[in-house]
């Protein structure tokens, strides 16, 4: 008894550092989705575009520990109707065939009272530019207060597509994209 | 009511042709100038298409009706002309053919330059005729315009001229024949 005791001592004694580690997550890719709206006229062009691969790090004692890193597959990006897939993916907007990801590296995360802001590198057919999203982090439902193990990372901001060298159909489709992402994540054990 | 053309007069399927496809050009050259200058909309996608649709079934009427003229050969000018408006007539009639195959095959072109797909009936799909790239889509819709612009020239000339002539060969593609 004196033994386990012992035991347990020394697992809480090395788990307390532990826990201030950041945590990995792995991305839970069915549920976590990519949206973005640009403008059509007077109507709003909707679509969605898959994450194909995402590291995320979060350090809830350190801000600026965390880190994300998100990978997607522009090849598989669809709009709200097939003539703007086509534009969409086509040579003179995302260019797919040429550039068949669009990534997301933070650089930093500044924390708020109520939100966060993440900055970090974009890149869009092959250029590199900063952007800055709106983050919020939420424990998923179904999980206890303190539970960390399940968590969803949502982010919003605006690109600007003519910065990216995605200038087509100028004249039909609005040059402010917003972006709306929601990334559900599990954390790593072991 | 023959369906054959003969020395007298058009057949019943040379004026349909003739006065369906007028029908339609003329409408569809309102409907392309609109859609160059239309404010886009989700509810007007359709016109797209629709234009593409319309155009492609011109482009199969045009090359039936220089079948159907190889096998059936229209009557010559009515002999009353002066050799100039023999030879503007001709020039207006020739230019008229090869502008009926030139506009749509050159919205084929720009249409398949852009990497859309060319829709037909909202369900067939073309296959492209020119590699996606913008300066064939450029030149293309430009040709396309320019094309559209001198069809606009010669359905003028060509009205003016079937008006001004009061011989008859307004009433031969109305009737068959010049007098009734």
């Amino acid at each position: 008894m004196n033994l386990l005791l012992r035991v347990v001592s020394l697992i809480a004694l090395l788990s307390g550092p532990l826990m201030a580690e950041p945590l990995h997550y792995d991305l839970d890719p069915t549920r976590s989705r990519v949206g973005f709206v640009a403008t059509f006229g007077s109507d709003r062009i909707t679509g969605t575009i898959p994450i194909a691969t995402a590291e995320v790090q979060l350090d809830f004692d350190r801000a600026a520990s965390s880190f994300v890193r998100v990978v997607l597959d522009a090849t598989g990006a669809r709009a709200s109707f097939p003539f703007a897939t086509q534009a969409m993916t086509g040579p003179k907007v995302l260019a797919v065939s040429q550039f068949p990801t669009l990534t997301f590296e933070s650089r930093s995360l500044a924390v708020g009272t109520t939100s966060a802001t993440l900055t970090g590198d974009l890149t869009i057919r092959g250029v590199t530019r900063p952007v800055m999203l709106e983050a919020q982090v939420f424990r998923q439902r179904g999980t206890q207060a303190g539970d960390r193990s399940r968590m969803s990372v949502r982010l919003n901001g605006t690109v600007r597509r003519s910065e990216f060298g995605a200038t087509g159909w100028a004249d039909m489709v609005g040059d402010v994209v917003e972006l709306d992402i929601l990334v559900r994540i599990d954390q790593i054990r072991g | 009511m023959a369906a054959y053309n003969n020395d007298a007069g058009f057949g019943w399927v040379t004026r349909g042709l003739h006065w369906l496809m007028a029908l339609a050009l003329i409408a569809m050259l309102v409907f392309g100038t609109y859609l160059a200058g239309m404010e886009p909309a989700l509810d007007r996608l359709w016109m797209y298409g629709a234009h593409k649709t319309v155009g492609f079934t011109l482009l199969v009427l045009s090359m039936l009706r220089i079948g159907w003229h190889a096998w059936s050969p229209p009557p010559g000018p009515i002999p009353d002309l002066a050799v100039w408006q023999l030879r503007l007539s001709r020039a207006v009639q020739r230019s008229f053919y090869a502008l009926m195959l030139a506009l749509p095959l050159s919205g084929w072109v720009a249409s398949s330059a852009t990497g859309i797909d060319t829709v037909l009936f909202n369900r067939w799909v073309l296959p492209p005729i020119a590699p996606v790239s913008e300066q064939w889509e450029s030149v293309g819709f430009i040709v396309h315009g320019a094309l559209g612009k001198l069809l606009a020239l010669l359905v003028i000339v060509h009205v003016v001229g079937a008006f001004w002539h009061r011989n008859g060969t307004l009433r031969r593609m109305l009737f068959g024949h010049r007098k009734l």
